[in-house]
């Protein structure tokens, strides 16, 4: 099993090379925000510093409209034959699979969906939605597209089924998994005018770069839900000691390959 | 454009084609389905289905008399893998009974359906995410005939889909019921009030933290208030599950974007609310057909000044807050 470590911002590349060997891969990028989709001369940068660092790099991608396909397109093209892209959506997978064969395309969280709600009280909800992130068809499909690996998060409740072999190789994402996402971002919203707050692919000051907004539920019991924080556009939580047990539970079992472990956008980051 | 109604009784078919519903769309839960899963969860709707496949019969019985098509949703956010056979077993049932669509959210069972139930059409759910020409294109060759786009799409956004796509229909929301989040992202469950509802309504609190450790300042703080007070209010009218004083339906809204989407060779509008009462349907419906109709028959001005009239809240038409496509404004 290798560790990756994720990072969105370029200005925090350095840092992150600087923890050793024991980090064997960057994922540069974003996989919840369009407006966090690095600009050509990032990634040039992060490429080179990886490579200089001797580690390998991922390429991050959120969900995208067309315009923002275009954009990722001109990434891909700089990117060393050999590098993998999370995607997030099929349209991204199905752009690499045409026109980039020669990079790694690995199916993203957004792409193996499992419910993750902080608040659930008990495993029985999670039962009457279960999730088909291992089933052969799936994992079928994902592989005409030249998939051979998937990343998930640990759902609250995790059990072995949630974090398991397949034909697939599994990332896993820790300590958190997100819950939600979405076009309409609340803190980027801050800085707009009423009419322009909370439309779709709105304009923003990347508030999420500066802050994190904590989330409590004042109704909810104390300890009844998980540590709960936005970041951007998404909602996040932390994993439980139960969760961080289950996952361990995996990588024992050997059904975990990497642990791709968030540098930079997450609720703990504090930089003064 | 067609008119797409929700239908959760087999009287609200009658009502809602006589409003101007051209096509309905419905959630079925057979009873052999809950007895092997343990589930409810053939589709997003836990409640608001029909009663029984029976029912599912009298619907598209009396929805062809009246000249009107019917979809059944299999439209759930993510299905285990020995459900994949179910989904197309109901699929090839609502066939036999003459159904006309399913609507399918998992692309295992859209390219499974399209395979082995020839004789409807697959209509992929908004809840598959689809955003750009590339995922379109996934979904035409997967098998699907028509595509209902995500709630939050731009006007140019379609445009570009319609126009780079012209061999896949689009299908796009008119009326009612927001989200928060991309609802293919969010993977919360829509809990009972008592447990928290939804998880985008309104029940957290929120504590701004600056990154570099330093105190909110002073002019942050109130930026952060008055930011906040917009998203509930603007978060309110996502929800606006209630009838507003002039007896319309209060909630998100795209009647003004009519003309320009009808243009962009948008096929279907749909009116979102399949556990709404049915006054509230019916409304819906006969608010979206009313403005429908006009688009054609009076020029695109006109048509958007009909649309901000009939709602007669020009202020949530000018800040968008009640707005599903803030961009046509």
């Amino acid at each position: 099993m290798d560790f990756a470590l994720s990072v969105c911002m370029i200005r925090n590349l350095p840092s992150a090379l600087q923890l050793g060997e024991v980090v064997a891969r960057i994922h540069f990028g974003n996989e919840f925000c369009e407006r966090l989709v690095p600009t050509t001369r990032e990634l040039e940068a992060a490429i080179e510093q990886t490579r200089d660092a001797g580690k390998a790099i991922s390429l991050l991608t959120p969900m995208a409209s067309d315009r923002t396909l275009r954009r990722l397109r001109g990434l891909f093209e700089i990117l060393p034959d050999g590098a993998e892209v999370v995607a997030n959506e099929w349209g991204a997978l199905r752009l690499l699979a045409r026109e980039f064969p020669l990079l790694a395309p690995v199916a993203g969280r957004r792409l193996c969906r499992m419910i993750k709600d902080p608040r659930l009280p008990s495993p029985d909800w999670t039962r009457l939605t279960p999730h088909g992130v291992y089933s052969g068809r799936f994992l079928d499909l994902l592989s005409t597209f030249g998939v051979r690996r998937i990343e998930v998060d640990v759902p609250p409740f995790a059990s072995a089924a949630d974090l398991r072999a397949s034909s697939m190789k599994l990332s896993v994402h820790a300590p958190y998994g997100y819950v939600a996402s979405g076009r309409i971002c609340r803190i980027g919203s801050t800085g707009l005018g009423r009419g322009e707050k909370f439309v779709t692919a709105h304009a923003c000051a990347k508030e999420c770069l500066s802050y994190v907004s904590g989330m409590t539920r004042p109704e909810a019991a104390p300890g009844a839900d998980l540590c709960t924080f936005h970041r951007g556009n998404t909602l996040f939580y932390r994993h439980s000691v139960e969760m961080a047990h289950a996952l361990v539970d995996a990588i024992d079992a050997a059904a975990v390959d990497r642990l791709v472990i968030p540098r930079d956008w997450h609720e703990a980051r504090r930089t003064g | 454009m067609k008119l797409v109604a929700p239908v959760s009784r087999h009287d609200e078919v009658e009502m809602l084609a006589a409003a101007g519903a051209d096509e309905l769309y419905c959630g079925v839960v057979p009873r052999e389905w809950v007895d092997r899963f343990g589930t409810f969860g053939v589709n997003r709707r836990l409640f608001s289905n029909l009663k029984d496949l029976e029912t599912l019969a009298r619907v598209i019985d009396t929805a062809h008399e009246l000249g009107r098509s019917v979809s059944l949703t299999l439209n759930a956010q993510h299905y285990a893998e020995e459900m994949t056979g179910a989904l197309v077993d109901l699929a090839g049932r609502h066939a036999e009974l003459g159904g006309d669509a399913v609507i399918v959210s998992d692309p295992v069972v859209v390219q499974e359906v399209a395979r082995q139930v020839r004789e409807v059409r697959v209509h992929v759910s908004s809840l598959a995410s689809c955003h750009n020409t590339e995922t379109a294109r996934f979904c035409k060759e997967l098998g699907a005939r028509r595509i209902i786009l995500p709630r939050h799409v731009t006007l140019a956004e379609i445009r570009e889909m319609s126009s780079a796509v012209p061999e896949i229909e689009l299908e796009v929301f008119g009326l009612n019921e927001g989200c928060v989040y991309e609802e293919g992202a969010c993977h919360s469950i829509h809990l009972p009030v008592r447990l928290g509802g939804a998880i985008c309504e309104g029940g957290y609190e929120v504590q701004h933290v600056r990154e570099d450790g330093c105190d909110l300042t002073p002019g942050e703080t109130e930026a952060f208030v008055v930011n906040e007070r917009a998203y509930r209010d603007w978060v309110e009218h996502r929800f606006g599950c209630r009838l507003s004083l002039t007896e319309l339906p209060f909630g998100p809204c795209g009647l003004c974007a009519l003309p320009f989407l009808a243009g962009c060779g948008v096929v279907a509008v749909k009116v979102v609310g399949r556990g709404a009462p049915t006054p509230r349907k019916v409304k819906s419906t006969a608010l979206v057909a009313a403005i429908r109709d006009e688009v054609g028959r009076r020029s695109d001005a006109d048509v958007k000044r009909l649309a901000r009239a009939v709602r007669k809240r020009s202020n949530l038409c000018d800040d968008g807050f009640m707005c599903y496509y803030p961009d046509g404004r």
